[in-house]
């Protein structure tokens, strides 16, 4: 089943197009990636499905849902959790607190929010952190905070911006973990990452944009040797080289 | 609160006993000008409370909360010089009319930055006032302009909410008080109190968690505007004058954000601890040397509150916490 | 004629309120700090004219030699050693309240030890340009002397200011911390002077309008409030950071003030201005000349 389906989407910010026309799509139960060089507008794209910004036309249509105008408090009702690139913990709230925000999403009842909290900190590895307050966490812990926050919303599909930035290999390793986790729950995600390695080895297909448009969509293998993607990451001369 | 290992009796003792003084204190001291105090330290409390709602849990920065208390007062004591209504029920009228200006004066602001919303709360309540000073009759109604409205004298009476021993006042500001800071720790541990806090911190972030940001303002703006309207009745009761330029008062609106910041905005205790520490001084100086020293107390606020945003911008609450738990903390161990 | 000579009180009035303004729309433009203790500098610099006139007897115009740098360093000491700390409190928090909240503080202080130190008197002073008028046409159009060099002072702050910030390294150093204080720095610019600086500079703007107040208003503890409300009004009417908008936001205001009080009373043209403000607050909140922003 489609779970979520991007047609033409379109944004443009003044006379810049940093979406231009993306079609994609993903199935339920999988993870799809989405790479491409700086600037590519991928956090753009993010950001539109996810509510932030208003597109400028296109529709993404979720579970037979329109949801192109909506904004992000409501998408995230319907199902559809993400985390910020740059994070952002609410610095004067323990661990705990903030990730009780996002418990609440479901039930009024305070314990129930609590538990559901302590639960999701427990399966991000957070749980001894609970006290701390969001302003004092190592940025790793940020991460797994801004995962922890989205996952205490019971998503059905997760949109991960970058959450691996700025971590160290054993750190990175460690989220792609949590990741697997999350899908093997039944969680369908859709990240965005720049670490080669782990987006290859999580994905289940990979869409590539250059531009604010799709160059090429399909399977690691083949988007690791498409000639169009290493065309626009290290540019032409590279091609050639390949060849 | 956290369960640090034993928990002594004595940090529920404590409390508890400051309630009962609080409750025995004016039958034991009937100085009248001592309860006259303490009547007022009790109503800037009640203010300053539910101003916390949406100047502390909302995070925004209402600098013109007295607009509604002006309501509150104008429209219980026309309500009983009109109609003979008993204040009583006046003022869930003036109550629900307070609620109704929240709301229209929200629609628009809620949405502006901080500082823009600070002053647009401010031209709110000069504009109220302003149109108020200059209106002789409204729809038929004399509401006197600059003059004001003086209540009717009913003598003692409990029907008419009016009482020559400020005693009976200092009960009722003392459970409204409590009604207040009731509703306060309930809205707190709430999902509400949650969702505020989270837009408070970041709003983004928040809307991403599935929080409307804007309606859960505004259910604070109205929770606010709706208790602020009951302290303006108390106050046509207790002073039994309301003027424009006395109730829809900018100093005083001003008056209310500071001592609830002060005290500690977004906390439940702060703003008492900020009336029950201010206002005493400030009276007792105005008391005292504002004859001869005309302004002291003024400059005294002023310089209280520049030393409090720049040591202890969110309130002296939490440190006062801290040093009451420390002292606690030696007074367990000790005994151990 | 009665009109006519409104209006022209209004522009000359107005041109002083924008010239208040001025100040502000450089400090809240460039450091997005709220001055509400901005009126109350106005206070603090119309004594400082008002006590040096009275004993010393000099020129009003020229007391501006002292005045302005007084004031200017007052300001700066004040961003240095209140406003700055204050900011720092508050890295975590993403509106600069406490500042806000600091300056409510240093206005009611300032005002109060006024109070206490002067009294609640109303002072005027009298100097050579008092009661001075400029003639036209046979008695059909009087005004006052001290006004229109108001008015001209104003008019000639406004081009020296402009010309500052657009053709001089501090001038362009102001705009570039107003737009990115960390990129700024990079680039080797001292911020944190430059805040200084700018706040300064606000408040000496502040003086210019306090002396040529004096000659023709009156200075009292609480003269600023008045003078701090419109300055707000002002810089959202004008835009945030724009000059032109200080001075034409000013004259606006003016306006109404002078030539609605023809019409209604000086109540009602204060609810008026009050309207408007909520009005621009509302559908153009950047103002008439100001950038747009996400309010």
């Amino acid at each position: 089943m489609k779970l979520l389906k991007v047609n033409r989407l379109t944004k443009n910010f003044g006379g810049l197009k940093a979406v231009d026309k993306l079609d994609l799509s993903i199935q339920d139960g999988m993870i799809l990636g989405l790479i491409g060089p700086n600037g590519a507008g991928k956090s753009t794209a993010f950001n539109c499905i996810a509510g932030l910004y208003p597109a400028t036309s296109g529709q993404v249509i979720y579970k037979d849902d329109d949801i192109t105008k909506l904004k992000s408090y409501d998408v995230c009702r319907k199902g559809i959790a993400r985390t910020f690139q740059l994070s952002k913990p609410f610095p004067n709230k323990s661990v705990l607190k903030n990730v009780m925000v996002g418990g609440f999403l479901w039930s009024k009842d305070r314990n129930r929010a609590e538990a559901k909290a302590l639960e999701v900190l427990e399966f991000v590895n957070l749980i001894d952190k609970r006290d701390v307050l969001g302003k004092s966490l190592t940025v790793a812990d940020r991460k797994r905070l801004e995962l922890a926050r989205a996952l205490a919303t019971d998503p059905a599909l997760l949109l991960l911006d970058e959450v691996m930035a700025g971590l160290r290999p054993p750190e990175v390793e460690e989220v792609i973990t949590i990741i697997r986790k999350i899908n093997e729950r039944g969680i369908t995600v859709f990240l965005i990452e720049h670490i080669m390695q782990a987006i290859m080895s999580l994905s289940d297909l990979i869409v590539v944009i250059h531009y604010g448009r799709k160059i090429a969509e399909g399977q690691p293998e083949e988007i690791a040797s498409n000639e169009q993607v290493i065309k626009a990451y290290l540019g032409e001369e590279y091609v050639l080289a390949g060849n | 609160m956290e369960n640090k290992g034993k928990r002594s009796p004595i940090r529920i003792v404590l409390p508890v006993l400051c309630i009962l003084v609080l409750i025995v204190v004016p039958v034991i001291f009937r100085n009248p000008a001592f309860l006259q105090l303490m009547v007022l330290v009790l109503l800037y409390a009640y203010l300053t409370s539910s101003w916390n709602l949406v100047g502390g849990f909302a995070g925004v920065l209402p600098l013109g909360h007295t607009l509604f208390a002006g309501v509150g007062a104008y429209t219980s004591t026309l309500l009983f010089i009109e109609l003979g209504l008993t204040p009583w029920i006046g003022m869930f009228v003036g109550a629900l009319l307070a609620m109704v200006a929240g709301i229209l004066i929200g629609l628009p602001t809620l949405k502006l930055r901080g500082a823009y919303f600070a002053l647009s709360s401010i031209a709110f309540l000069e504009g109220m006032r302003v149109v108020t000073e200059n209106t002789k009759v409204a729809f038929g109604v004399k509401i006197n302009g600059p003059q004001g409205l003086l209540l009717p004298l009913k003598g003692n009476s409990l029907y008419y909410f009016q009482f020559d021993n400020k005693i009976w006042y200092y009960y009722i500001i003392l459970i409204m008080t409590a009604i207040v800071l009731y509703i306060t720790y309930k809205v707190s541990v709430s999902r509400l109190g949650y969702y505020l806090m989270a837009g408070g911190e970041d709003k983004e972030a928040a809307e991403a968690l599935g929080v409307n940001v804007f309606r859960c303002k505004m259910i604070a703006m109205m929770m606010s505007t709706f208790l602020t309207a009951f302290g303006g009745t108390f106050y046509a009761q207790l002073v039994r004058y309301i003027y424009p330029r006395g109730i829809m008062n900018l100093e005083f609106a001003f008056e209310i954000a500071f001592i609830a910041i002060v005290g500690g905005r977004g906390t439940i205790a702060g703003p008492i601890l900020g009336s029950f520490l201010l206002v005493p001084v400030a009276e007792l100086t105005r008391i005292y040397l504002g004859g001869s020293y005309l302004g002291i107390h003024l400059a005294m606020y002023g310089l209280v509150l520049m030393l409090v945003m720049i040591f202890q911008p969110r309130g002296i609450t939490e440190p006062l916490t801290k040093i009451y738990n420390n002292i606690l903390d030696r007074f367990e161990g000790v005994r151990s | 004629m009665y009109l006519l000579e409104a209006l022209i009180t209004g522009v000359t009035m107005g041109s002083i309120y924008g010239l208040t303004a001025l100040g502000l729309t450089l400090i809240f433009g460039v450091m997005k700090v709220i001055n509400f203790a901005h009126g109350s500098f106005l206070m603090v610099a119309m004594f400082v004219t008002y006590w040096l006139i009275k004993l010393t007897g000099i020129d009003p115009y020229i007391s501006l030699f002292v005045v302005v740098p007084v004031l200017f360093f007052l300001g700066f000491l004040t961003q240095r050693f209140l406003i700055s700390p204050a900011f720092k409190g508050e890295k975590d928090v993403r509106e600069p309240i406490s500042v806000i909240l600091l300056t409510s503080g240093l206005w009611i202080f300032l005002d109060a030890m006024a109070l206490l130190l002067f009294g609640a008197f109303y002072r005027t002073v009298k100097t050579s340009h008092s009661g001075k008028t400029f003639v036209f046409g046979d008695g059909d159009l009087i005004i006052n002397k001290t006004r229109l060099y108001g008015l001209i002072i104003a008019l000639i702050t406004s081009l020296i200011l402009w010309f500052f910030l657009k053709k001089t390294r501090t001038g362009r150093a102001i705009r570039a911390v107003g737009q990115d204080r960390d990129a700024a720095r990079l680039m080797g610019i001292d911020s944190d002077f430059i805040y200084d600086f700018t706040f300064g500079l606000g408040i000496a703007l502040v003086g210019i309008a306090g002396v040529v107040l004096m000659p023709f208003y009156y200075v009292h503890p609480t003269v600023g409030v008045v003078f701090d409300i419109r300055a707000f009004i002002i810089v959202v009417l004008g835009g945030l950071g724009s000059i032109p908008g200080a001075l034409i936001g000013g004259i606006i205001i003016g306006v109404v003030e002078s030539v609605g009080a023809q019409f209604i009373t000086a109540t009602w043209t204060e609810g008026l201005i009050y309207l408007i403000f909520l009005l621009v607050l509302f559908f153009k909140p950047s103002g008439l000349f100001g950038y747009k922003q996400e309010w």
